[in-house]
C-alpha cells in the first residue's frame, strides 16, 4: 500500500467517525474492531509526522464512536425505544390531521403572560420627556425621510395583514393561474402584476416576490428591450446561487404601466 | 400576631412567584431555580408546591424542565392535561404546523434524541411545500421546540421537553392504525 493509499484510508476512518457524531449515522453501522486492526496494521508503516497525527484522529474518533454504541445501547434499554423505522412508517401513512391530533394527545402547553412593568412605564416617560418635537427634528420644511426595508412574512402576519393561512393560499392560487393563463412561455413582469388600483399592483409584486424567493416562478432579466420576463415552474425548484433582483413597484411606475397590464 | 404576619407572608411569596412562573422575563416564560431561590429564600420549595395546589384548581401545573445543573431548572406553568384540538384551533395553531412538529419531534425522539435538520427537512418536504416547512422549522427554532446546532442537527428544545410527553407521543403513533376507506 503506497503512502496516499494509506492516508486516504485513514481519513476515510475519521470521515465515517465524523459521520455518527455530526449526521446521526447508526454507530453500530461502523465496525469499530475490523477498523482498528486496520489500523493497527498501517501503524509501522506510519513515518512522517502528519500521518501520525492522521493515526490519532482516527483512534479518537473510533474511541468517540465506541461512546455514542454506549449511548445507543442506553436509549434503546429504555423504555422509550421503539424502531425508528416503525415510527418513520407509521408517520408516512398518517394524515396531517391525525398527527396534529396525535400530537396535540401528548402535549401541555406552558402558560405564559405578558405585561409591561412599572421600570418600563418609566423608561417610556423619561424617553417622551427627552424626545424633542419634530418641528426641531428638522422634518418641518416637509421632507420626509422614506427608508426600503424588508418585511417578512411573519411580520405581515403579526400586524395582521395576512394570516399564513391566507398567506399560502394566496401563493398557491397566484402560481395555479400563471400556470394556466402564462405556460412555459413567460409574461412581462409588468404585465402581470400591473391591476387596475396602485394597491392590487403591490399586492401581486408582493406574492411574486415570494414565488420567485421559494422557486416556484423563473425570472430573465433582459438589459437590452429593457424587460423583466418571468415563467411558472411546473415544479419548484431549489436555488442554487441566490441573486438579489430589485424592482421598485412606484406609484409613477404604476401609472406608466398602466393600461399594458392584465387588469382584474 | 406572629401566625398572621407568617401567613401574609406565605400569601406574598405565593404571589411572587406565580408572577415569577406567569409572566415573561426576557423572551422566555418561567423561572430557573436560583432566581426562585434568590427571590423566595430557603423555603422556595415548598411555595412551589403550594402554588402547584393552588394552579390545580384551574386545570394548570408547575413543570421542572431540567437544563444541565440543577441551579439552571427551568419552572413553567403548563396545562395539567392536553387542550382538545379544537380549543387548540383558537390557540393560532394550524394542523399543518402541529402535524409537521410531531412529525419532527417523533423523528428525533425515535432517532435517539438528534438527527439532522436536511433529514428532516427532506420527510417534511414529502407532504408540504419547501417554504412552508423551511418557515415552520425556523419558527419551532425560535419557540423553543426545537434546538439546532452549529452543523445544523435538530435536538429538542426546552419548550418540547416542558410542553410534549414523548412517551405518549411514540406510544400515540404506533398505537394508530390508519382508517380504512
Amino acid at each position: 500500500m503506497t503512502q496516499r493509499e494509506r492516508r486516504e484510508l485513514i481519513e476515510r476512518i475519521i470521515d465515517l467517525c465524523e459521520s455518527v457524531r455530526s449526521r446521526g449515522l447508526d454507530p453500530f453501522d461502523v465496525q469499530v474492531r475490523e477498523l482498528l486492526d486496520r489500523l493497527r496494521e498501517l501503524f509501522p508503516e506510519l513515518k512522517r509526522l502528519e500521518d501520525l497525527y492522521l493515526d490519532l484522529r482516527a483512534v479518537s474518533g473510533l474511541a468517540d464512536v465506541v461512546v455514542h454504541q454506549s449511548e445507543w445501547l442506553k436509549h434503546r434499554s429504555s423504555i422509550l425505544y421503539l424502531d425508528p423505522l416503525l415510527v418513520m412508517l407509521k408517520m408516512q401513512v398518517m394524515e396531517p390531521a391525525e398527527l396534529a391530533d396525535v400530537f396535540v394527545r401528548c402535549w401541555r402547553p406552558v402558560v405564559e403572560m405578558e405585561s409591561i412593568t412599572p421600570s418600563a412605564i418609566r423608561m417610556g416617560l423619561d424617553y417622551w420627556t427627552e424626545l424633542p418635537p419634530l418641528s426641531e427634528r428638522g422634518l418641518e420644511i416637509g421632507v420626509a425621510e422614506t427608508r426600503t426595508g424588508r418585511i417578512s412574512e411573519e411580520e405581515l402576519r403579526e400586524m395582521g395583514i395576512v394570516s399564513e393561512e391566507e398567506f399560502s393560499r394566496l401563493m398557491e392560487e397566484e402560481w395555479k393561474r400563471m400556470l394556466r393563463e402564462v405556460g412555459r412561455e413567460g409574461i412581462s413582469y409588468w404585465k402581470w402584476v400591473c391591476a387596475k388600483t396602485f394597491e392590487e399592483t403591490v399586492r401581486r409584486s408582493w406574492i411574486l416576490s415570494f414565488l420567485i424567493s421559494y422557486g416556484y416562478v423563473d425570472v430573465e432579466v433582459k438589459p437590452l428591450e429593457e424587460e423583466i420576463v418571468i415563467r411558472p415552474r411546473e415544479k419548484p425548484v431549489q436555488p442554487g446561487e441566490t441573486r438579489s433582483l430589485v424592482i421598485p413597484v412606484t406609484y409613477e411606475e404604476w401609472r406608466r404601466h398602466a393600461g399594458k397590464g392584465r387588469g382584474g | 400576631m406572629q401566625e398572621k404576619d407568617e401567613v401574609a407572608e406565605v400569601r406574598q411569596k405565593l404571589a411572587k412567584a406565580a408572577q415569577m412562573l406567569l409572566f415573561k422575563h426576557h423572551r422566555e416564560p418561567g423561572a430557573r431555580r436560583w432566581e426562585l431561590r434568590r427571590a423566595l429564600g430557603r423555603n422556595y420549595e415548598e411555595i412551589v408546591k403550594a402554588l402547584d395546589a393552588e394552579l390545580e384548581k384551574l386545570g394548570l401545573t408547575v413543570k421542572v424542565v431540567g437544563e444541565g445543573d440543577s441551579e439552571s431548572d427551568r419552572f413553567v406553568v403548563t396545562f395539567r392535561e392536553h387542550p382538545s384540538l379544537g380549543d387548540v384551533r383558537t390557540f393560532g395553531w394550524r394542523i399543518d404546523d402541529m402535524s409537521m412538529l410531531a412529525m419532527t419531534l417523533a423523528t428525533i425522539v425515535a432517532r435517539g434524541g438528534k438527527v439532522a435538520g436536511k433529514e428532516v427537512q427532506r420527510i417534511l418536504e414529502e407532504k408540504f411545500p419547501k417554504w412552508r416547512v423551511e418557515s415552520a422549522i425556523d419558527r419551532f427554532i425560535r419557540m423553543g421546540y426545537l434546538q439546532e446546532d452549529e452543523k445544523g442537527v435538530l435536538y429538542l428544545g426546552w419548550r418540547a421537553r416542558a410542553e410534549v410527553d414523548e412517551k405518549a407521543l411514540l406510544s400515540l403513533l404506533l398505537g394508530r392504525e390508519k382508517k380504512e376507506g
